[in-house]
């Protein structure tokens, strides 16, 4: 996911389109045509302390960044930046470029996911050139090899640079407190580590970390931005590598401030960061993760107060956190999500008072958040049985009596045969689920099906139900193998490698444990009784 | 505002220069038996007695084979204006036959005002490259093919460069095949019948001697005394610079860097950091500078990752490198699930966190390329049962947790036992 960060952190970094679009946009054909102008940042430009104050904890990489670019006009080595994901490598450099007010080429390997529409997209910023209707939404040049960007690239760069020599000599009279735009342009390439991924990405790679010597070009800046350190991209070729720039991750104490940054009522903002702050920094420190959950249990932090403009004093603190605290220890095992149900306040108010917390959320815990059909669920849990347990037991697992005997002998075990098990165990681990045979999970389906047939009509649920499942369970078959296919695109099960002898298809399950007591619970199904352990 | 002038314009000269190939290698290449007084003496030999050379230029990156070459070439377009010209091909760009036949077409087109068609096929542009050379032997006119990366023209056929080498053969043409190549041993990668068509002349890069670099540093950094700075400005720069490079401190950063780095190329490349990091109120350099030149080049990156982590994500590499101890040679999400739980259950920590969680710690792991799986095969299995392998040292981790800033105490004793 590209690094999101929140409107109201830092100022949005706006397209180059949205930017010099100035006609309505009810208008089909724009009557707007790029200049020289729109390689800059396009709006106004802001100063050195609006940049800092813009980005909390950046302050050294932003001043090494703009001494690495230089004073006006002047040449550049190839620049890497890398840091980890949201540490604000893209925002910074687009800010700093908006603050220096010089012209740009802004291309995102995330989005160009081909050699041949990076090349053109970086042509047609260079060669002012927009994608309308009046020309079919085709590029400038058609471009798709290396070879054939570096003679274009040389040309659309001479004519840009003849153009910014012109306009710099003659005074700018319509922005005279603009900052000279300069002679030199700078092309900043983002995502460069999907680069690898690409087919014959190690070449492209290579090309652009020479782009500099092969072009010769001194009035071409390149910056590249990673989200990986420069050794991944060491090759055996070997290259000069770029002048790097790192972006640590954030202290608690940056995050602390960006967090604060454009809060309504920061008093109170700052009292519920002193609660949460710190235990969810020892889970992760990305601004991205931390800003959602931060959301969710701040709504949940002021639920008690009326007023939400109040600086609150040391009592209401109190009361506070203890509002919040049982909250946030069951946050931290969440991802993205705060459980709760945002209708009922009062009625969770109550229960939480009972302190009977813990067990509710298990509850909660155990309740299946996507649907299944009953069929479904039966093949799920016949494909976890036949990937954990061992294929000789079936005959002993699933005869009429339904459920394992599970009172074994007690012997005492000795020392060997402890730590033969134990290895037993790791090589378990290891390997990771079974695989079986597609007749043998529809066997066990067969089995475990009619159990929870019989357990269906015992329990007594509507009528219409079991008769149902009953008539169905003639015309079972074609359903079955559909819904094992539909299983297989959920990656529930997956085909592994078949045997070379048979020649029949083995399947694998890739549910955890965790989701096939939720998928039994739901069934009402018994499946600690059917389940194999050693 | 006026101060910032000479120290905005000293910044762009000298960072300029640093980008300038030519500026920097012209005073190393002026004694009569370096680099450049070789290859000058050998091509200008092929052009005037009219004959075909082929030369491999063959060093470490960085150590200015282009550069030599392009100064060399410069100095015979002068020379002998109208007897000399010059193609170009990358092995990264043209490798592909077809390209480079292409481009050649393309750049002889565009010398002698030829109009080039781009739908020329490939049997067309060969034709026409092997008649232009006949033409130019004729004219007594001598082509300098140039071609960078030659080790990439000897994968596959290598068949441009035994077209090239083959016309070269025939008494009428005149061409000069220039080959560069940081793989040393570039004419073993030759097949047969290409190598015997090739003379096979060496010339080497080694590094440069210290003194070279240390006449090199004052060139680079010594401001002309021109009237574009104001007179004071430029003594007192220059006065600063003797002082810095007379430093013992000084020559201590200078070998530490030394012993590392050895191109010219990463020598300039420490130089345009430390000018990069000039002070311009004052407009001079100061060795604090060079000092911060040197630490910026001497990154540890795994270090900076392992400090980058979340206390839970040092708590998983922990358990890693414990199961390692062990000795359990492979191991997967699961068991170093496993092994967590252990340590919870035997010291009490508070950082016992849920599987999905840790999932997420484990991919954020793998992002920053501190662990990775252990095979590619395992495709058909989920990440948790796909065996995994550390990519930091144990030494790494240790220094990492150290310097971390929120390590609990308990991680370092855990790593210890």
């Amino acid at each position: 996911m590209p690094p999101k960060e929140e409107s109201s952190k830092v100022t949005r970094r706006s397209t180059r389109s949205s930017a010099s679009v100035t006609v309505e946009n009810s208008e089909p054909i724009e009557s707007h045509t790029p200049t020289i102008d729109d390689l800059t940042f396009g709006e106004e430009s802001i100063t050195i302390d609006a940049v800092l104050s813009n980005f909390p904890g950046r302050r050294s990489q932003i001043f090494d960044f703009i001494r690495l670019m230089g004073p006006l006009d002047c040449p550049t080595l190839p620049i890497m930046i890398y840091g980890g994901a949201s540490t604000g490598k893209t925002s910074v450099v687009l800010q700093v470029l908006r603050h220096l007010n010089r012209p740009f080429v802004y291309s995102s390997c995330r989005t160009c996911y081909n050699p041949r529409i990076l090349f053109e997209s970086i042509l047609n910023q260079l060669l002012l050139h927009r994608k309308c209707s009046l020309n079919g939404y085709s590029s400038a040049k058609r471009c798709d090899k290396p070879s054939d960007f570096v003679n274009l690239l040389r040309e659309a760069l001479s004519s840009v640079i003849k153009t910014l020599e012109s306009t710099s000599g003659t005074s700018r009279s319509d922005k005279p407190d603009e900052k000279p735009m300069g002679k030199m342009v700078y092309l900043i390439l983002d995502n460069v580590d999907l680069i690898r991924d690409w087919d014959k990405g190690t070449i492209i790679l290579q090309f652009l970390f020479s782009l500099y010597t092969v072009l010769k070009m001194p009035q071409l800046g390149i910056i590249l931005i990673s989200g990986l350190p420069p050794d991944v991209y060491y090759s055996n070729m070997g290259y000069t590598d770029p002048i790097p720039l790192y972006f640590p991750e954030y202290s608690e104490e940056d995050l602390r401030q960006i967090f604060l940054r454009n809060q309504p009522n920061r008093k109170l903002y700052s009292a519920f960061l002193d609660v949460v702050l710190k235990p969810f920094c020892r889970v992760t420190r990305r601004v991205e993760e931390l800003s959602t959950t931060f959301s969710l249990l701040f709504r949940k932090f002021c639920e008690p107060l009326d007023d939400l403009g109040i600086s609150p004093n040391e009592d209401m603190k109190r009361r506070l956190y203890s509002h919040l605290k049982p909250l946030i220890a069951h946050c931290l095992n969440e991802i993205f999500r705060v459980s709760s149900h945002p209708h009922d306040g009062e009625t969770r108010g109550e229960r939480r008072q009972k302190a009977s917390y813990s067990s509710e959320n298990r509850e909660e815990l155990e309740i299946l958040d996507f649907h299944m059909s009953t069929s479904a669920k039966f093949l799920l849990l016949s494909a976890f049985l036949a990937s954990r347990n061992p294929a000789t037991l079936d005959a002993s697992t699933f005869d009429s009596t339904g459920g394992m005997d599970n009172r074994k002998r007690k012997r005492k075990a000795s020392e060997k045969s402890m730590e033969k098990k134990e290895i037993a165990e790791q090589e378990a681990v290891m390997k990771g689920p079974g695989s079986f045979p597609l007749e043998r999970l529809l066997a066990i389906f067969q089995c475990i099906a009619s159990v929870g047939d019989s357990s269906f009509g015992e329990e007594d649920e509507e009528e219409e139900n079991t008769t149902g499942y009953d008539k169905e369970n003639n015309n079972l078959m074609s359903d079955i193998l559909l819904q094992v296919s539909s299983l297989c695109d959920a990656n529930f099960l997956i085909k592994s490698g078949s045997c070379p002898l048979e020649g029949s298809i083995r399947y694998r399950s890739m549910v955890s444990e965790d989701l096939a007591q939720k998928v039994a619970k739901s069934l009402s199904f018994p499946l600690s009784k059917y389940l194999y352990r050693r | 505002m006026g101060k910032e002038i000479p120290a905005e314009k000293s910044l762009n000269l000298i960072r300029g220069r640093l980008c300038d190939p030519s500026f920097i290698f012209r005073p190393l290449s002026a004694s009569s038996d370096s680099n450049y007084s070789k290859l000058k003496f050998i091509v200008s030999t092929s052009i005037t007695e009219g004959c075909n050379n082929s030369i491999l230029l063959l060093g470490p990156r960085g150590s200015g084979k282009a550069a030599v070459l392009d100064l060399v070439v410069g100095d015979l377009l002068e020379q002998f204006p109208d007897s000399v010209s010059v193609i170009r091909l990358n092995g990264l760009l043209h490798s592909d036959d077809n390209c480079a036949f292409k481009e050649i077409a393309r750049q002889l087109c565009m010398e002698h005002h030829l109009l080039f068609s781009k739908m020329a096929s490939f049997d067309e542009n060969s034709h026409f490259i092997i008649a232009m050379l006949r033409e130019c032997g004729l004219a007594h006119k001598t082509i300098i093919f140039v071609l960078d990366e030659f080790d990439m023209f000897a994968q596959g056929k290598q068949r441009l460069l035994y077209s090239l080498l083959d016309a070269m053969q025939s008494v009428t043409s005149q061409a000069v095949v220039i080959g560069i190549s940081s793989r040393l041993d570039a004419d073993q990668l030759l097949e047969k019948r290409v190598r015997s068509r090739f003379s096979h002349r060496k010339i080497l890069f080694l590094p440069p001697s210290r003194d070279e670099l240390d006449g090199l540093l004052e060139h680079l950094l010594s401001l002309p005394a021109d009237s574009s700075f104001p007179s004071g400005y430029v003594s007192r720069f220059n006065d600063k610079i003797k002082n810095i490079t007379s430093d013992r401190r000084f020559k201590d950063i200078l070998k530490t860097f030394f012993n590392a780095h050895s191109t010219v190329n990463s020598f300039l490349k420490f130089i345009f950091c430390a000018v990069s990091l000039m002070n311009l109120e004052s407009g001079l350099l100061s060795l604090e500078n060079f000092k911060a030149a040197l630490s910026s080049m001497q990154r540890q990156p795994k270090l900076e990752a392992v400090r980058d982590c979340s206390v839970l994500e040092l708590y998983l590499l922990v358990c890693m490198r414990r199961l390692e101890v062990k000795e359990q040679s492979s191991y997967n999400f699961i068991s170093v699930m496993k092994e967590y739980k252990a340590i919870h259950d035997s010291f009490q920590t508070s950082d016992y966190y849920a599987q999905n969680v840790c999932i997420r710690g484990f991919e954020h792991l793998r992002e920053r390329q501190v662990i990775c799986y252990a095979e590619n095969r395992g495709q058909s299995q989920t990440g948790e049962y796909r065996p995994m392998k550390l990519l930091i040292s144990a030494s790494e981790l240790h220094q990492g947790m150290r310097s971390h800033a929120c390590c609990p105490a308990i991680l370092l004793k855990l790593l210890d036992h």
